[in-house]
Order: C-alpha cells, then sequence, then structure tokens
C-alpha cells in the first residue's frame, strides 16, 4: 500500500466532512441525534418509535445506532441525495410515503393479530410478526409489499450498525477509506 | 439561446467522455450537458451508503410494465462520470460470434459490423485506459493484443474458489479488468481496498473522471451539469437535427443548437428522450425504438468457509474469470454464452454487500452470521446472455417527471435460454463452492445487470435505427452511443465495447465531419 496517497486522500476526505460540518446547523451522527431526542423533520413521534422497534427486532441496536433518525433525516432531503437503500429496490421517490405506509402496515397488522400498536407488543410477539414478513406476504398484511418492508428496514438497520467505520471496526474488518465518508450529517 | 456549437453531447458518462475528448481534440467546439450533478474525485467517500448518490433516484422509469425488473437505479449513473464512475472495470470483450448471431446460428440479430471492425479500437482503449490480464491463460479470448498489465492479485476468496474450479476441471484465468497493478499513464496503481463501486478517487479504476475527462477538459470541452435533455431538435422536414432542448438548474427550458447531437445518455434515457423528440419517436420509421430491450442475466453464489477468506479485500469485480463463449455447448439445447467473475469483495451492507447474501436472517442469528460472513465468506457471479425479444421495449409511461416529460414504461422478460443459462450457471457455481471446500454454499436471485438495446444498430431503418456507428438512419447529424445501440448482448460486460464502439465513432466523425456535420 502507498501510505503517502493513502494519507492525502484521508487529508482530502477530512475536508470535504470539516466543510460540511462547519454549516449553519449542528450537525450529529444518528446515535447523537437519538440521545439528543433532536426534533423530527418528517416522521412523527408515534412513526418513528415503530419504525425503530422494527428495525431493532431485525438488528437489535439498530435503535440505539439511532435508525430512525437517520431515515427521519435522509427523508428531509432531496431524494437524489437520501442515502437511504430504498432508491434501489424500486420504491418511488420520495420516500415519506413508503415508510409511513409501512408504520401502518405494521400498526395494523399488529393489530388484526394481537389487538395492539405494533411498539407495544411484547418482543416475542414483535419477533414473530417480523418473521412472517419475508419470503412470503402474509395475507392479513395492508401496505407496502411486506418483502420490501422487511428488506429495507433490514437494510436501513445493517447501514447503521455495520456499514460505517465503527460498524466495520465492530466486525474486526478494516475499513480501508480512500476518502473516509462523513460520520455526521 | 446559447451560442451554436459543433457538438452537443448529452449526457457526462463513459461514453459522452470519449466523444468529447476526440472531438474537442479535433478542435471541435464541444458542449456536454449531463442531467445530475457535477462530480469530481473529492466526492467519491469510500462508502457503500454515500456511493448512493451516484446513482439515480427521480421517479422516471416505471420498470412494472413486465414480469421482470432491469434494475435501473442499481445499473444507471448519474452525474459527470455516469455508470462507469460505479462499476467494476471488468472489460473482457465480446466475442466474434456474438457478432453474428443470426447469420451463423439462425438466433437473434446481427450486427452490422464484425469483431475485425471493433478489434483496433479494443486495442486502442485498453493501451490508453489500461487492462489487466493474461492473454495467454485465457483460451476462450478472441483475437487481440495482451494485455498492457500484469493481472490483479489474488486474495485468500480468490484462491479458495479457483480451487472449486480446479477440483471441478473447469480453467480460469486472472480477471481481465480495467484496473491498473501499476502506475499507468499518470494514474496510480490499485491499493486493493475494494471501495471499486463507491467511485475509485485515486482513478486506479477506469474511472471516466481520471480517463477521458481530463483530456476533453484540457481540450476546451465543456461540461454542463444540471442540464436535463429532453428533445432532440430538427428542422422543418425533420431530416436533421439542429441541436437540443433541456432544462436547467433553475428550472428554464433552454434550446441549445450544434451541427452534430450525440446521445450518450444510457439505455433508458437515451430511448426516452428519442421518444419524447416527435410523436411516435425520432429515428422511428420501423417502429424500432425502445425495442430490443436487452440485459445481463446474473447469479451470484456464495460459500462460507472455516478460515479468514480476507473478502473484504481485492477489487470489487473479482480477481478470476472463466468464460464458455462456445453458445450452443450448454445442456439442453440452451443457448448463448456465459461467464463467471470469481472472487468478488464483499463489504458488511448494500445490495451485494455480506447481510443481503442471507435475507432470511434477522436478530441475532443476523448477527452472528455478519460476524462470521464479513469475514470467512466468497462469492462469484455468472453472467449470462440475454436474447434480443421483439416485445422487450421502453414505451411512453402514463406520469410525466418534474421535467414535464414522459417516464419511461419498461416491459421486460428474461429471455428464456437467458434465464435457463442462469439456472445453469446456479447450479455449476454451487458445485463449484462445494469443491472448494466450503461449509455452506447458497445462491441469489436473478439480478439484471448491464442495461441494453432500445436503439439498435442495423442495416437499414427497416429494421433498426442506427447503423454501426451510431449515425441514425433517418438522421445524418444524430449519433447514438452505448450499449443502446447493442443488437445483441454478449455475455461480456459492456464498458470496454462501449469505450471502443465511441473511439471508432470519433473516427468517423473526425474524418468525415464536413459531411456528417452539413
Amino acid at each position: 500500500m502507498n501510505s503517502d496517497r493513502r494519507d492525502f486522500l484521508k487529508h482530502a476526505g477530512m475536508g470535504v466532512a470539516v466543510a460540511t460540518i462547519l454549516g449553519p446547523d449542528l450537525l450529529l451522527t444518528p446515535a447523537e441525534a437519538k440521545t439528543r431526542s433532536v426534533p423530527l423533520k418528517v416522521l412523527s413521534e408515534s412513526e418513528l418509535a415503530t419504525l425503530e422497534s422494527a428495525a431493532d427486532i431485525l438488528l437489535p441496536g439498530a435503535s440505539a445506532a439511532g435508525v430512525g433518525y437517520f431515515i427521519d433525516e435522509q427523508l428531509s432531503r432531496d431524494p437524489n441525495d437520501s442515502l437511504l437503500i430504498a432508491r434501489y429496490l424500486q420504491v418511488p421517490p420520495p420516500y415519506d410515503g413508503f415508510y409511513k405506509g409501512c408504520v401502518q402496515a405494521l400498526n395494523g397488522f399488529a393489530r388484526t393479530r394481537h389487538a395492539k400498536i405494533f411498539a407495544q407488543l411484547p418482543v416475542n410477539l414483535r419477533q414473530d410478526l417480523i418473521a412472517s414478513l419475508f419470503p412470503e406476504q402474509p395475507a392479513d398484511w395492508a401496505g407496502p409489499p411486506s418483502q420490501l418492508a422487511y428488506l429495507c428496514l433490514r437494510s436501513d438497520a445493517v447501514d447503521l450498525v455495520y456499514g460505517t467505520m465503527e460498524g466495520f471496526a465492530d466486525l474486526e474488518i478494516p475499513y480501508l477509506a480512500h476518502i473516509e465518508p462523513p460520520s455526521k450529517w | 439561446m446559447n451560442s451554436k456549437v459543433d457538438a452537443v453531447i448529452v449526457g457526462a458518462g463513459a461514453v459522452a467522455m470519449v466523444y468529447a475528448a476526440r472531438l474537442a481534440e479535433a478542435g471541435k467546439k464541444v458542449l456536454v450537458l449531463e442531467s445530475g450533478p457535477a462530480r469530481t474525485a473529492e466526492d467519491l467517500y469510500s462508502s457503500q451508503m454515500w456511493a448512493r448518490r451516484l446513482k439515480w433516484a427521480t421517479p422516471h422509469v416505471d420498470e412494472f410494465g413486465g414480469p421482470d425488473r432491469i434494475h435501473f437505479n442499481m445499473n444507471a449513473g448519474r452525474g459527470f462520470g455516469g455508470a462507469a464512475i460505479h462499476h467494476y472495470g471488468v472489460w473482457p470483450r465480446f466475442d466474434e460470434d456474438d457478432f453474428r448471431l443470426q447469420t451463423k446460428f439462425g438466433r437473434g440479430l446481427d450486427w452490422p459490423i464484425s469483431y475485425q471492425d471493433v478489434r483496433p479500437y479494443y486495442e486502442r482503449v485498453q493501451q490508453f485506459v489500461g487492462v489487466s490480464g493474461d492473454a495467454a491463460r485465457e483460451p476462450w479470448r478472441p483475437p487481440g493484443d495482451d494485455y498492457p498489465l500484469p493481472p490483479v492479485p489474488k486474495f485468500k476468496h480468490a484462491e479458495l474458489l479457483e480451487r472449486g474450479f480446479s477440483n471441478k476441471g473447469i480453467p480460469v484465468a486472472p480477471m481481465p479488468i480495467a484496473v491498473l497493478t501499476k502506475d499507468y499513464n499518470g494514474r496510480p496503481a490499485c491499493i486493493w481496498d475494494g471501495w471499486c463501486d463507491a467511485g475509485c478517487p485515486i482513478g486506479a479504476i477506469a474511472n471516466p473522471l481520471m480517463t477521458y475527462y481530463p483530456r476533453a477538459v484540457k481540450a476546451g470541452a465543456r461540461f454542463q451539469a444540471d442540464s436535463h435533455v429532453t428533445r432532440v431538435l430538427t428542422d422543418k422536414s425533420g431530416s436533421r437535427a439542429t441541436g437540443v432542448e433541456y432544462v436547467d438548474a433553475q428550472g428554464q427550458r433552454n434550446r441549445q443548437e450544434a451541427n452534430v447531437v450525440l446521445l450518450a445518455a444510457f439505455t433508458v434515457e437515451n430511448t426516452r428522450i428519442l421518444l419524447n423528440s416527435k410523436d411516435k419517436g425520432l429515428a422511428n420509421r420501423s417502429d424500432t425504438l425502445g425495442r430490443y430491450l436487452m440485459v445481463h442475466p446474473a447469479v451470484t453464489v456464495f460459500g462460507l468457509y472455516d478460515e479468514d477468506t480476507q473478502c473484504h479485500f481485492g477489487a470489487t469485480g473479482g480477481h478470476l474469470y472463466t468464460a464458455r463463449p462456445d453458445k450452443t455447448a450448454n445442456p439442453d439445447d440452451v443457448f448463448g454464452a456465459r461467464h463467471w467473475e470469481i472472487g468478488l469483495v464483499l463489504k458488511p451492507n448494500d445490495l451485494l454487500g455480506v447481510a443481503m447474501t442471507r435475507p432470511d436472517l434477522h436478530g441475532q442469528a443476523l448477527h452472528q452470521f455478519m460476524r462470521i460472513g464479513s469475514k470467512r465468506m466468497a462469492a462469484m457471479a455468472a453472467i449470462c446472455e440475454d436474447q434480443p425479444l421483439y416485445d422487450n421495449r421502453i414505451l411512453p409511461g402514463e406520469q410525466k417527471d418534474q421535467f414535464g416529460m414522459p417516464q419511461a414504461k419498461v416491459i421486460y422478460q428474461v429471455s428464456p435460454d437467458g434465464r435457463a443459462l442462469a439456472e445453469q450457471a446456479r447450479q455449476e457455481g454451487l458445485e463449484v463452492i462445494k469443491a472448494s471446500g466450503a461449509l455452506q454454499a447458497w445462491s441469489g436471485p436473478v439480478a439484471a445487470q448491464h442495461i441494453m438495446g432500445g436503439t439498435i444498430m442495423g442495416k437499414s431503418a427497416e429494421d433498426s435505427v442506427c447503423d454501426g456507428y451510431g449515425i441514425t438512419h433517418e438522421i445524418g447529424n444524430l449519433v447514438i452511443g452505448g450499449q443502446s445501440t447493442f443488437p445483441s448482448g454478449s455475455h461480456a460486460n459492456t464498458t470496454f465495447t462501449i469505450h471502443a464502439l465511441a473511439e471508432r465513432t470519433s473516427d468517423l466523425l473526425v474524418d468525415d465531419w464536413g459531411e456528417i456535420s452539413s
């Protein structure tokens, strides 16, 4: 490896990141946004709770990593600037309709089966509901395709938990950035 | 009205960069209009999440008109560099038989040109861009000069898979890949960090921003971002292009006059612009515009091992390669060729990442899999030939985009031969993985790579849109570039061939500019 080149590129990346951070708003990592309970931009508190609850079943730790705040922030952006994997999965932008539709569908699904909204169910029942979304759509699911909801939320969770430099470190694999991505946005 | 230019080029991807460089170097006044943003190397963060910005998000393609998807948003690119900014650099040549399907096999369509017509341009492009490999170890390779650069290094995951192929008696060779194994033509060698598809900011891969773009800029070509072309404009007779209409970043509709119009906006957009340029489409006397849409049906297989595989290191598109160009050598009379890209780099997340290889897992089981899979997997992908089908097509959609332009509606079904090839490859791949000593072997769904067709080349306006140079049969100063012009798809990845064809067309334009432009 050419260490001079790596150092130069890391430095170049930091330049880009700092320029972003010095904007008018204080920028936070998604986890910091959750810790500080920053005001939401697109989602309601109850929608956030449902998405975090589902993501945490799909990959425990996703909620603490700030997956709900990450989704909320991305939904506030021009779709072309969005980092959501939904853009790869044939979800038509803007993506807020899809995520809100997922929330409604999850809650409707939970009510039909257990007479409570999703986030209020005990963990074992939430696990059962999530497990039933993929690979086949359950007959009593109403909303965006359940497989799509499952894959998008699962990927969002994986992005936040394992797709960052911290996530790579947790997996004990080298990140090897040419240009390090901003961690705050 | 902007001042008239010699050539206006629509799109700023790989083909556009070749055109811009060659025409500007020939002294032409060149303007490139790109729908997406200007990009520089500093935009290319090493991150699967941030790399999503390199692709389209705006709603302009409805893929649900047929049973299968072309995965436009995953395949295409947006902004300077286009799709090639996130491509993997796998650069095999098309086979000689790919150009004569109908003549030799009575199947599909012939190209109006032969391999020998394209070969000199493969040599020219590989010499300028730099391609790594070992031609002597590729018995399937058509005639051609050896690669200018030595092969990519093998990491453990590729070595394991090589063992599987060896045990099955299938020869493999180093990957023919446009990734530099040594410093070359002012660009540095790869450091094998596996971030090819996030956009390579050092230009070790054939990132157009680092290859033809500097030449184009140096020669005076002008690039204009955030300029979405909606129509090709013609004179009253309809037989000459006069320029293009585009919407700029402020939402203003503009006209750009030019002596020659070159469409290089990727497969779907080339067709969509022509469909929007005239009732029933421009250059569409034969109703061929939009038809013969193709992809490469691809299937990926995975292995899990009891040792560290270094699967996060290397060139993303793989380290080893093996091809079966004989289209008639498949079981059950399945027609077509295919190849394996062996030793793909696996990062934890994203559509092609470790987590998505087992979408069924969630909860603690997913955590456990991630901890093992991120270090102990190997992957390889079979890329298969699709057949050109008349009814696979792009049509104007019912919905309009933000510019008032009808979205594209795609009707696509993988050809029966293409699907059968992919399924045969899946079985072979699983056997190879098992023969490599893997603890587990599994595979993913058939997916679409390398969207082709829609503005196909041919001998006349009666059955095609353009000629072998991409010049439309009906409008002599309207040129189409890229894989939308392919009348058949091969199994080979497309980026090398579109570079070669763009160089070939550029030669013609430079040599015959007076005739073509007037």
